[in-house]
């Protein structure tokens, strides 16, 4: 199939997103024109774009303590996240008494609790990073406990047949079936994390994107608001991408990312 | 016109809210305060219980804020009737295109103030020097701390500064993580002490050359012009109101607490309003019955504004686009 080149660019998997952003931008400044919103309730896209420009090196400067904060709430997340799920994934005994209590802690408003962490470990990246870790830790149990459980148990069978050992049977079927859900929870996760960190910047911190948010609001400059809200998502799709990216490499083979390679194709 | 439909929707499910009140035919009003409900606010349940709005035919609704911007920007919208609320604050997001305008100041000797426990000793600004002080950055007092800083010889450099928000500033003195916190002499001060049970020492801004007008009564510039008689009538019944308060400090309280038994602690909720209505007199106009604002003093702390508060000297115009006087009794 040939299709002419500026078919074939609009119809690329990096051009529709942007495409949609650029729809959606019109939207919103034609909606402003139209309803007469004003600058102090909505601001227009483009005083967000223009105060995106001229405030870039600090939106940068305070973009770095929000990424870290998000990665090491992220790592965290895995570290607890992964062994406690296998833990509940392979014990009855421990689900029945851990797993409600994780369902529980995670119905706990972070927002509520979110000033304790600053009494507690102060005004540092540590009660961000606590506060990215509870909010991205439990998407990684749930989707890992489902997917070392939705192992085919066939396999599982044909394993033990064969004698297998039982961490061969473990490096061989369940870890490459449980990954697809592993990296499913990883995505929820990273994003929810960006969440967290800015919640713990809300609360109580001398720099980060929240901190500069909190600035922005109390001077009703909400195009720099809506800038910084850009360059947190910002964040958040780069670091998505990056897990992507992992996950591609990881698990090549399986469903997900076979059709879309035959997509782009 | 999306705002104002928003604006009639958010109004009607008021009203079905309120249905029963609005049956006697009188002015369904709703004040949204700056902040949840602290002594500051007495007077405004002392006249609510005296019956002093309900003489004006007003019905008042007194809802607790969020802070004063999201007050000034719900004034704006047409979501709430009056608006308690900074009126500095009210100039910025005046300045920036919101229709709103400040019909009676309340405090016009500003209360803010850098305070910590009384036995750190911290009496003087020299003191400050070496401290930890805590702030709420983008808040109003953190943007006039600089030219207190100014006034009294100090730098940043002098002293370490921990930000977050309004909790977490008492949260850190409590603790001790920071030895002091910029506030009201009448709300930070009495939770802390609320709180600890130790004596707090403010030291006042305005003792420093630093004066700027603070909470007041604000209202939409449209509402104003459509309803100068129920403007006139409220601000009759909250003048009343303020009066009394300053006189009879622990009935405003007693009120207070009534309609809203956590919003204080009897003996420092008395002690915060009586603070609070040592505000009440200008400095140039002293006087004047409450609300009525001094032009001089409104002139200064617009200039204050331009200078420190990040309002665009282009778009400041003058003192008297923000207030006037005209309604007040």
């Amino acid at each position: 199939m040939h299709r002419p080149l500026w078919q074939r660019i609009l119809l690329s998997a990096w051009v529709r997103p942007v495409l949609l952003v650029i729809v959606l931008l019109a939207v919103w400044d034609l909606t402003i024109r139209v309803f007469r919103i004003p600058p102090y309730l909505i601001p227009s896209p483009w005083s967000v774009v223009q105060q995106l420009v001229a405030e870039w090196p600090r939106l940068l400067k305070e973009a770095i303590p929000t990424t870290y904060a998000t990665l090491g709430g992220f790592a965290l997340s895995i570290a607890f996240g992964i062994p406690m799920a296998l833990v509940i994934a392979y014990s009855r005994t421990v689900e029945s008494f851990v797993y409600p209590l994780l369902v529980f802690s995670q119905s706990v408003p972070k927002i509520a609790i979110a000033p304790l962490f600053v009494v507690w470990f102060g005004f540092g990246i540590i009660p961000k990073v606590i506060a990215a870790f509870m909010l991205g830790f439990f998407p990684i149990v749930v989707s890992t406990v489902m997917g070392f459980k939705s192992v085919d148990p066939d396999m599982l069978d044909l394993a033990r047949s064969m004698k297998a050992s039982r961490l061969a049977t473990f490096m061989r079927i369940s870890l490459p079936q449980a990954l697809p859900s592993i990296f499913a929870g990883l995505k929820v996760s990273i994003t929810l994390a960006v969440v967290g960190a800015v919640v713990g910047e809300f609360v109580g911190s001398n720099s980060g994107i929240g901190y500069l948010l909190q600035i922005a609001n109390g001077n009703f400059d909400l195009p720099l608001m809506f800038a910084a809200l850009t360059v947190l998502s910002a964040i958040g799709v780069l670091l998505f991408v990056a897990i992507d990216v992992v996950e591609r490499l990881l698990i090549p083979w399986h469903a997900s990312q076979r059709l879309d390679v035959m997509a782009t194709a | 016109m999306s705002v104002k439909r928003f604006t009639c929707i958010a109004a009607a499910l008021l009203a079905l809210c309120a249905g029963p009140a609005m049956a006697q035919g009188k002015d369904k009003v709703v004040l949204l305060l700056n902040w949840y409900v602290y002594s500051e606010h007495a007077p405004f349940f002392l006249g609510k219980a005296r019956g002093y709005f309900e003489k004006e035919g007003i019905d008042l609704d007194i809802q607790e804020g969020r802070g004063s911007g999201v007050t000034v920007q719900a004034v704006a919208a047409g979501t709430a009737d009056f608006g308690y609320a900074d009126v500095a604050t009210m100039i910025k997001a005046a300045s920036k295109g919101a229709p709103v305008i400040a019909v009676g100041v309340a405090l016009q000797t500003s209360p803010m103030s850098v305070m910590g426990f009384a036995d750190k000793n911290i009496r003087k600004p020299a003191d400050i020097r070496g401290k930890t002080v805590a702030v709420t950055p983008g808040d109003s007092m953190s943007q006039i701390w600089p030219l207190f800083l100014k006034k009294t010889g100090l730098k940043e450099s002098d002293f370490k500064t921990v930000s977050g928000d309004a909790q977490t500033k008492l949260n850190a003195v409590m603790t001790g993580q920071a030895d002091l916190l910029l506030g009201y002499v009448m709300d930070q001060a009495i939770k802390l002490q609320d709180a600890t049970h130790r004596k707090v020492y403010p030291i006042r801004f305005a003792d420093y050359g630093v004066n700027m007008v603070s909470s007041g009564i604000i209202v939409q510039k449209d509402y104003l012009k459509s309803k100068p008689d129920l403007v006139r009538r409220f601000l009759r019944a909250a003048t009343r109101s303020l009066e009394d308060a300053a006189k009879h400090p622990d009935e405003a309280v007693d009120a207070m607490l009534a309609a809203k038994p956590k919003s204080g602690v009897k003996d420092t909720a008395v002690i915060g309003m009586k603070n609070t209505a040592t505000l009440y007199k200008g400095p140039d106009n002293p006087g004047d019955r409450p609300l009525r604002v001094g032009a001089k003093n409104m002139d200064e702390t617009l200039a204050l504004l331009v200078e420190y508060g990040g309002l665009d000297k282009a778009s400041a115009g003058k003192a008297t686009d923000y207030y006037t006087n005209a309604y007040l009794p």
